[in-house]
């Protein structure tokens, strides 16, 4: 009966487990509703050349692609992020939003720990920056995994603006400064090493760029990168963040808290800081944001952004292997 | 409790030696056993033994929270975790070889390369903008040419006596491979507090050595 079968990285979701995933969902609705976010729907099907002609593109290998009834290439939303702030700045004609939704996103290339449908639960915040915006973004990170259940997680914070500095010091190439990325984001000191010289980046960059994949534990983590460079953008990335912990640690979060300066998101996407949320028993991110300031820019309006989005399946998975399953 | 994933055979012996000069007691590794899972006796670690190709796999999910494979399968994998440390064992390279006369075909017209290392020599020769066809195997991969079955393989070399032995040599190549220390990226921020002394442990050991 292979008609009835589901394809590679699709679900069913049962009426047992059904009823977790709508606990979770009604403890994140009324948080949501409760901090003043608006709900939409965005459409399902959007045109490819919305994800793929702006900087911020999504690879063409992520999408599900179609052909329209008139013979545009039309894709299966890929991500809720690039749809609200497409939203934002074309429809809403306001300075300032509050947006969430629940959906699911798809991606096609995803596999072995990464499902292709994706249930999201997410926010985002138009119009508000600067270190008060950031804290605020976080704070309520942890209060919603909070609201779903989870006791013991983590949200892990970095910030694009560091790499970028060190970025302009060290006279990298855009092709060298992506591949170094990639091995930076997988704290592979060995070919960061190899990348670097092949590049020939300059001495100073170099030793502050291989410390990168060591860069992550508690706030001390700042202070030492401190040290790493002169760089202004790289400096003010780091005060930021300081900012962002007094903040926190104020409200009595800080040991909800740990900073990963090596995680380097995508830099043509992201612009500020960037974090994940991490529960043990998972293996993956339960939650991800981070700030992007220019996307609402390639719609036409610059806004400022930030915002997050709750893996709910995976929020589920960390609850379940709570209660002594797995481990 | 840290959970380990470590590939079976030689690799498994030599990390039994790190690990004891570590501190951990790790001695269980060294005894004959078929059991798949074992536990070291103060219970802080359990060790799962998997299929080398495995070994990604077991850390990408988090069940394990870290894992010892060398560089060809993570490369091959391409899984999504950290790696932490290079070990600095079981050196070898990642090479084209051939018959002497083959290296004029590389880099012009259809090259048939037969390997196991499928999606590792996709992305080489993509990155490279050649069009190559390649020829999945399974092993005795040196088997190819000498049959007529491919131009070149594309296999790790350690000694490179059984290419010499064949008529075979190495025509390029093409990554330097060893011991890998993999983690998965959410027990290595939640579990910090096991993982970074072993870890800190386990580089100042392989600097030594």
């Amino acid at each position: 009966m292979a008609y009835f079968k589901l394809p590679a990285g699709v679900r069913d979701v049962l009426p047992d487990e059904c009823e977790r995933l709508d606990r979770a969902e009604e403890a994140l609705r009324k948080k949501f509703k409760d901090a003043g976010f608006r709900f939409i729907r965005s459409a399902g099907l959007e045109y490819y050349d919305t994800y793929a002609c702006i900087e911020s593109k999504i690879e063409q290998s992520k999408m599900f692609k179609m052909t329209d009834k008139d013979g545009g290439l039309i894709v299966l939303r890929p991500d809720m992020s690039l749809a609200c702030a497409r939203i934002a700045a074309t429809k809403l004609h306001e300075d300032h939003a509050k947006l969430c939704y629940f959906t699911q996103v798809y991606d096609f290339s995803a596999s072995g720990n990464s499902d292709r449908e994706v249930a999201q639960a997410g926010v985002e915040v138009f119009g508000e920056k600067g270190v008060d915006a950031d804290a605020k973004i976080i704070a309520f990170a942890v209060e919603c995994l909070q609201a779903a259940g989870l006791k013991k997680f983590i949200i892990d914070i970095g910030h694009v603006g560091f790499y970028k500095g060190l970025l302009e010091e060290s006279g990298l190439s855009g092709e060298g400064a992506e591949e170094i990325r990639a091995y930076i984001n997988a704290k592979d000191a060995v070919n960061t090493e190899i990348a670097l010289k092949k590049y020939g980046a300059n001495e100073k960059a170099q030793a502050a760029i291989l410390a990168l994949p060591s860069l992550f534990g508690g706030p001390q983590v700042l202070e030492e990168a401190e040290k790493l460079t002169d760089n202004d953008l790289a400096r003010a990335s780091l005060a930021h963040l300081q900012g962002v912990y007094r903040q926190l640690a104020k409200a009595g979060i800080a040991e909800y808290i740990s900073f990963d300066l090596g995680t380097v998101k995508s830099l043509a996407y992201y612009s500020g800081m960037v974090f994940t949320g991490l529960a043990e028993g998972v293996g993956a991110s339960v939650l991800s944001g981070g700030r992007y300031d220019g996307l609402c820019a390639q719609f036409g309006k610059d806004l400022p952004a930030v915002g997050f989005a709750v893996g709910l399946m995976r929020v589920l998975r960390a609850l379940e292997n709570k209660e002594g399953k797995l481990c | 409790m840290l959970n380990v994933a470590l590939a079976k055979g030689r690799l498994a012996e030599s990390c039994a030696d790190i690990f004891i000069k570590c501190g951990i007691r790790a001695e269980i590794l060294k005894e004959e056993t078929r059991k798949l899972v074992l536990e070291t006796p103060d219970g802080k670690f359990k060790f799962f033994f998997v299929k080398p190709s495995d070994v990604p796999t077991y850390v990408e999910y988090g069940i394990a929270d870290i894992g010892v494979v060398g560089k060809d399968t993570l490369l091959e994998a391409g899984a999504d975790l950290y790696e932490m440390l290079d070990l600095g064992f079981e050196k070898c390279k990642l090479c084209v070889a051939g018959f002497p006369d083959a290296k004029e075909k590389l880099g012009e017209g259809h090259l048939r390369v037969a390997t196991k290392y499928v999606n590792t020599a996709k992305k080489l020769y993509f990155s490279r903008g050649e069009d190559v066809e390649i020829i999945k195997l399974n092993g005795s991969i040196e088997l190819a040419p000498l049959t007529g079955l491919s131009d070149v393989i594309f296999d790790i070399v350690q000694s490179g006596g059984t290419l010499r032995a064949n008529g075979l040599e190495v025509l390029e190549e093409v990554f330097d491979i060893s011991a890998r220390l993999i983690a998965n990226k959410v027990s290595l921020k939640t579990k910090a507090a096991e993982i970074l002394p072993l870890i800190g442990q386990m580089r100042e050991y392989v600097g030594k050595s």
